[in-house]
């Protein structure tokens, strides 16, 4: 799995977003930051509350300058009927059929053949801000995730459980 | 179904067995009638009990595995539902029907939690054995099958004449319980299963009596 300071692995691949089938390329996205989510499965009683987070939540990420993007191994019309399953998403989710981009970032679980719920944020310079796995049983934190995304875009050195308003590191700090 | 043929089966090949045995051991008509009897007797209790015994188990495991998973089911029921979800993509449906046929079982969740179990963790069968039933008619089918060597025994006189009788009985039978699960089973050519079963009965019985003939000569080397 990579690591904070990797570079993030380009991509140009099918994609679903709502209704509308299209193309996502890392290269073609302005925004600051991106963060980039594997699930495992389209059709899953696991999954839904993580999508529909993201989802919820995706004014608050694009105030601060970043892309929310899912992805899965499902291909983009089971992505499509996914979206309308949960009710309609405005977050594209990327069909990563044949596992490219699960293997490309090192989440692809060859036991069960889909990708690990993991998350990664890309910085400015498309490398490797921030990355965790989950277990398969366990839902992320959509909050945390913003969070996390928050304090990198301050550049300062943040302390722990850190949110916006509270005290930052040493002014030059490094990290 | 699985007692009465394995009952009638094993009192069939046991009985005739014994009297061949006795035959060759013993003169006295009446004395082999009254060992096979006896062995009669205690087969069909031993079997019975060992029936009863066996299911009676196996239901109590089956009952341990389903209150274990229904406990889980209630701490973590999107576990049931993946799992339930993952065993009907298995068997052919795709994934968007099986997430939308466990949607439907999930508004019923007894319902849901039955389905898994018979599909996921297959704990279906065993759960409605009644193991008293099963250990009554396996005695039974234990005795009636012994009776088909015994009775020529009993109206046939000379012992050569009566053994001759008891083996033809014997592959009889034998024919007769394959033929009979055939028919149960709906095949047309009920006259293979019939010969199936008496092939596999004969040969296993073939195989025991060479079994005995290689380890005799370590009762003589004993003695």
């Amino acid at each position: 799995m990579l690591k904070p300071g990797d570079s993030a692995p380009p991509f140009d691949l099918p994609a679903a977003t709502g209704d509308r089938l299209g193309r996502v390329a890392l290269s073609k996205l302005g925004d600051e930051l991106i963060v980039l989510f594997f699930y495992p499965r389209d059709f899953s009683f696991i999954c839904p509350t993580e999508v529909t987070g993201f989802n919820q939540a995706l004014n608050l990420f694009r105030a601060e300058q970043t892309a929310v993007i899912g992805a899965s191994v499902d291909d983009a019309e089971s992505h499509r009927r996914w979206s309308r399953e949960l009710g309609g998403l405005e977050l594209p989710l990327i069909a990563d059929q044949g596992a490219v981009l699960a293997n490309a970032y090192g989440v692809f679980d060859e036991k069960e053949r889909v990708a690990m719920r993991a998350t990664f944020i890309i910085d400015q310079e498309r490398k490797i801000a921030f990355s965790e796995a989950c277990p398969i049983n366990i839902g992320r934190s959509v909050a945390e995730t913003l969070r996390i995304v928050r304090a990198l875009r301050t550049g300062r050195m943040c302390p722990a459980d850190w949110t916006p308003g509270g005290a930052f590191g040493p002014a030059d700090g490094k990290f | 179904m699985r007692e009465i043929v394995f009952g009638v089966q094993d009192g069939v090949l046991t009985t005739a067995g014994v009297l061949a045995g006795l035959s060759g051991a013993v003169s006295d008509h009446t004395q082999i009638v009254l060992a096979a009897l006896a062995s009669t007797a205690a087969g069909a209790l031993s079997m019975g009990a060992g029936a009863y015994l066996g299911t009676r188990a196996e239901s109590e495991v089956m009952a341990s595995e389903v209150a274990r998973t229904r406990r889980d089911a209630q701490r973590h029921p999107y576990v049931v539902q993946e799992a339930l979800l993952g065993e009907l993509e298995k068997q052919g449906l795709t994934r968007e029907a099986g997430y939308r046929v466990v949607q439907l079982l999930s508004s019923a969740p007894d319902l849901l939690l039955v389905t898994a179990e018979e599909k996921v963790y297959g704990l279906a069968g065993a759960m409605h054995a009644n193991a008293a039933l099963d250990g009554v008619v396996m005695g039974i089918a234990f005795a009636a099958g012994a009776l088909v060597p015994l009775v020529p025994y009993l109206l046939v006189p000379g012992t050569r004449g009566a053994l001759g009788s008891a083996l033809g009985a014997t592959a009889l039978a034998l024919f007769g319980v394959g033929y009979f699960e055939g028919w149960m089973a709906r095949r047309t050519q009920r006259w293979r299963s019939g010969v199936r079963f008496l092939s596999i009965a004969v040969g296993a019985a073939v195989v025991g009596y060479l079994i005995g003939l290689l380890i005799s000569p370590l009762g003589a080397t004993a003695g």
